[in-house]
């Protein structure tokens, strides 16, 4: 049979990945450069590399603290995501008056994206007297209804004499959904914590609206903090983008094949 | 049947412990969605009816935020059309992907590593690709410039970023290089789950490449494709953090989306009452064309199966 | 060993190779961050220059501002302590009016220890 050759399709490929990688060089190439980054033409390849721009970076603002900032956030969201939509998507796999509703009623918040809540839930945020803390970052993003789903179907899909014979030997029930449905559902797991990974690791707007003082600032709002607050020429800014980028890429490398299963079984997020 | 008569008390207790249980376990997600959901878009449309704020007393307005908003409020329509661009070159960004998608998903060797690379930027953190993209757009140390100057393309700098024309073009080729690999990647799944047999029997009856695009590919496809432009159309919500980075709306209110201009209204001028009352015209817009897309999508994917 | 295929698991492996890098780096820093910058000063012939006034300046968000001074012993030598900084500038500077050329310091880390290469006086 025919076959086209493959040349062309690689061609096509590499300058994809080119373009695709062309931003991630020039920033790190920015942030290497010894000189002044505006100088005129800027060059390929950047010009007395040093790394002191990571050194400067990192006397020029508190790093440690966002960085405590953004994990505490992130470790809230993903534990609490982990406890509740547990809970929820085994509920939701018993027979109960009512369950229908519930269910309608998930799907239909699914619908309403965070974004268009902001206002009522900064008001609602305040009234609790969790603005500018990590639990009142957190609190919006503790439980995600795709994720509940997805730990519904999983737990749907382990057979019901195991339950059964768990039950028999007298577990209760929390301990069935730990012992027994969580060992034999870890791509839900993976799914869960990747999706919320992303999420409160990368949220920028929610924090931006409930914090107010600058050490309670996650990482994103350091960034742009940094950004409208310091006037420089070094490529300091840009070490941070690289020092901000470097642990969400690393896990995404690290788990590429489960991230992407849960992006795409959790695609519709919000 | 005696012992049955006997168990029903112990029957009846354990059922209302099932339920005590379920409730147990269903509450804290429903708290959480009940306040910050449910509580707030109930919150939000009383609010976009009254005239509110921190420091003074509720009082109902009618239709008056709503009135300012159509009637005399340009940066509304100048926001809301933003969105729709935003939203409608979302189909570019889609086609691309496919395009990317097809090549990627034939056996082609190192398949896997550029759809990596391809992937790459999308979970990246939105503020750092804004940050990454205004450098690149940025006069004298940006890439673009460098590369448009260098090939002789143009004398003088373009200030792309500052200029009504090209800056919302900018913010949305930014958005692209970021969600790209994620359409990729919904593409792909559903390349993956169109049965290979169709393009072998197709092939046997001499169907042309291209036909077999569009007869086989293209239609088995819709769903994923109606998911990509839904997630197009949530991004034009979420791609607040790239436009706050990038420009915050400006020149003027050039790259002004609504969700951007809810959050100044909100935030910066502090009229919670009027930012509810776009948060209203922003959700209405979701559904809206989250149905047509789905109506458009589920019809035509329906008449294929009968 | 099944606990050698655990430590070898990626997600285990990482997190624990950076966990040793940054203790590491810390008990470095630990070891050597008592803020001696030290050097010697010499002449355009290499001959050591006692009495000389070594000035450091401190880099101020934009530009330098001196912040200590010292003088040479009699083998030229010089050293500040405890300094808190991780960029600056050098100068030696004689009696008689002659200078250095400004010398620029980038440390790894805020008052890292550091020998000088010499700072030659024409």
């Amino acid at each position: 049979m025919r076959r086209a050759p493959t040349w062309p399709r690689h061609a096509i490929m590499l300058a994809v990945c080119l373009l695709m990688l062309v931003p991630f060089y020039w920033v790190i190439k920015t942030s290497l450069t010894g000189e002044n980054i505006y100088a005129w033409p800027p060059s390929i390849i950047p010009v007395n590399p040093h790394l002191f721009n990571y050194v400067d970076v990192w006397y020029l603002i508190p790093f440690p603290r966002y960085l405590l900032n953004s994990v505490i956030v992130t470790i809230m969201a993903i534990s609490g995501n982990l406890l509740f939509n547990t809970a929820a998507g085994y509920a939701l796999t018993k027979q109960f008056p009512g369950k229908r509703w519930i269910v309608l009623l998930l799907l239909s918040c699914m619908l309403i994206p965070f974004q268009a809540t902001i206002i009522p839930a900064y008001l609602i945020t305040s009234w609790l007297g969790v603005l500018n803390s990590w639990l009142g970052i957190a609190l919006p993003m503790l439980s995600t209804i795709i994720c509940i789903f997805i730990f519904k179907a999983s737990f749907e899909a382990v057979p019901r004499s195991l339950i059964d014979a768990a039950r028999v030997d007298g577990l209760s029930e929390w301990r069935i959904v730990v012992r027994i449905l969580l060992p034999l559902s870890k791509p839900a797991i993976a799914t869960n914590v990747i999706l919320n990974f992303i999420w409160s690791w990368n949220a920028f707007l929610w924090p931006l609206i409930v914090v107010r003082s600058p050490d309670m600032q996650t990482l994103p709002l350091g960034l742009a903090r940094f950004l409208s607050v310091m006037e420089d020429t070094t490529g300091a800014l840009f070490a941070f983008v690289v020092m901000v980028l470097v642990p969400g890429l690393t896990i995404f490398l690290m788990a590429q094949k489960e991230f992407i299963r849960g992006l795409t079984s959790g695609a519709t997020k919000g | 049947m005696t012992t049955a008569s006997a168990r029903s008390p112990w029957y009846q207790r354990k059922q209302t412990r099932d339920i005590a249980l379920v409730g147990c376990f269903l509450l804290p997600s429903l708290a959480v969605f009940f306040l910050y959901r449910i509580l707030p878009l109930g919150w939000n449309a009383m609010l976009s009816f009254q005239s509110w704020s921190p420091l003074k007393a509720a009082k109902w307005i009618g239709l008056e935020n709503y009135e300012e908003m159509l009637l005399d409020d340009d940066v509304f329509w100048d926001a809301l059309t933003n969105t729709l661009i935003f939203i409608g070159c979302s189909p570019i960004a889609i086609a691309l992907a496919l395009g990317i998608a097809l090549l990627v998903n034939s056996d082609l060797k190192g398949a896997a590593i550029y759809r990596t690379i391809v992937f790459l930027s999308y979970p990246l953190m939105t503020v750092a690709v804004g940050i990454i993209w205004r450098w690149l757009y940025d006069v004298r140390g940006g890439f673009f410039n460098y590369v448009l100057r260098s090939t002789g393309a143009i004398d003088e700098p373009v200030k792309f970023l500052q200029s009504f024309d090209w800056a919302l073009p900018c913010v949305i080729a930014a958005e692209f290089w970021q969600v790209l690999g994620f359409y990729m990647i919904i593409l792909l799944t559903g390349l993956q789950s169109i049965p290979q047999h169709l393009y072998e029997a197709a092939r046997v009856d001499g169907v042309p490449a291209h036909a077999r695009f569009l007869r086989i590919t293209l239609p088995l496809l819709r769903p994923s494709i109606f998911l990509c432009i839904v997630v197009g159309i949530l991004n034009s919500f979420t791609s607040f953090d790239l436009v706050y980075v990038m420009t915050n709306g400006g020149p003027g209110h050039a790259t002004e989306l609504l969700i951007t201009y809810i959050y100044k209204a909100g935030f910066g001028q502090t009229r919670f009452d009027y930012a509810a009352a776009l948060t209203v015209v922003q959700f209405l817009l979701l559904v809206v064309l989250t149905v047509i897309a789905n109506k458009l999508s589920g019809g035509n994917a329906g008449s294929l199966e009968r | 060993m099944n606990w050698r295929r655990v430590l070898l698991h990626r997600f285990v492996f990482v997190p624990l190779a950076l966990a040793i890098l940054v203790g590491g780096w810390n008990l470095y820093i630990v070891y050597n961050d008592d803020g001696i910058i030290q050097g010697v000063v010499r002449d355009g012939s290499g001959a050591a220059l006692a009495g000389a006034t070594v000035i450091f300046f401190e880099r101020n968000s934009a530009y330098f501002e001196e912040r200590k001074r010292t003088i040479t012993d009699a083998k030229g030598a010089y050293r500040f302590t405890d300094m808190q900084i991780h960029i600056g500038q050098l100068e030696a500077r004689t009696a008689d009016g002659r200078q250095s050329q400004r010398r620029l310091l980038r440390l790894w880390f805020r008052a890292q220890n550091i020998d000088v290469a010499p700072l030659i006086v024409r």
